[in-house]
């Protein structure tokens, strides 16, 4: 199926600056997601870099690249489950992740392709494996990476009611 | 990026293995509450990661490059004003390093990892 981007900012709660997801590229819900993150130098984690810098201070945080496919496979659950509306009162949350390789680093000026599979959905959890490329090569790959929705009444007693599949109700 | 990350006890040997110990105020005003998510703040469970590889990088027994993220389990939310303490633990395996973290709130676990570092050039 084909998302749009107005359709993508209401299928996830992330805003910025760590909403971390541009584009779906391609959708199939209980199946598989390919999304792609474009990164530049202009994102908040460079700020503070001075005028001489060195390529690992250029390179995009890894743990952002993990963020970022999180997101990713957060879209194919968030469709999977059948959108925020069916996930009232929950919160996206990432339970766990293993198996992750950082192949090579990511800069300024990529493009990043995210590719997930949804492995096992239970319901409220669901387990995803993929990887991501940059220009047709392999930079990090994925074993497993565990997402569950949690009632957010059970999180945030007071909070219960401004959010619902994560996004604001 | 976010939150600074200090380290509370420096490197010690402890037979094989070495230890450390950092910790990370998590104050509420950290950039990312305005996106994670808007109204209902919860400090991501990346950014827990991303505390621990700040805190693994500060007390590495060598300089490293982060090769991977062997697990990364987020067992507790953590919200504005916690501070987080991260208990270090460094072991050889074949000429790179294991970094296990266990990652705390008060008397609440809040995460669990293991990373792995690699020493020398990198492809």
């Amino acid at each position: 199926m084909n998302v749009t981007l107005p359709q993508l900012r209401r299928l996830l709660p992330h805003r910025y600056p760590i909403l971390l997801v541009d584009r779906v590229l391609d959708v199939v819900p209980g199946e598989h997601i390919a999304t792609v993150k474009a990164v530049t130098c202009n994102e908040p984690w460079y700020a503070d870099l001075g005028d001489e810098v060195t390529d690992e201070e250029l390179a995009y945080p890894s743990t952002l690249l993990v963020e970022s496919w999180a997101q990713s496979a957060g879209v194919l659950a968030m469709l999977t489950a059948g959108g925020p509306e069916a996930l009232r009162d929950k919160v996206m949350l990432l339970g766990s992740v293993s198996g992750v390789d950082f192949h090579e680093p990511v800069y300024p000026g990529d493009v990043v392709e995210h590719r997930i599979g949804l492995r096992r959905d239970m319901g409220e959890t669901m387990i995803f494996d993929g990887e991501s490329l940059v220009a047709g090569r392999t930079v990090v790959t994925v074993t497993s990476a565990v997402m569950a929705f949690r009632p957010a009444e059970q999180l945030r007693p007071e909070k219960a009611g401004v959010i619902s599949g994560g996004i604001p109700a | 990026m976010i939150a600074d990350v200090r380290v509370r006890a420096g490197l010690a040997a402890d037979g094989a293995k070495w230890r450390a110990e950092a910790s990370a105020q998590i104050t509420g005003d950290e950039p990312v509450f305005a996106g994670h998510y808007p109204g209902f703040p919860i400090f991501p469970g990346v950014c827990v990661l991303e505390c621990v590889t700040r805190g693994a990088e500060l007390t590495a027994p060598e300089p490293g490059v982060l090769r991977g993220i062997e697990s990364a389990r987020f067992l507790g939310a953590v919200f504005p004003g916690d501070e987080i303490d991260i208990d270090l633990e460094w072991t050889r395996r074949d000429g790179d390093w294991v970094c296990k973290a266990g990652v705390s709130v008060g008397s609440r676990t809040v995460g669990s990892v293991r990373l792995g570092y690699g020493v020398g050039v990198v492809a």
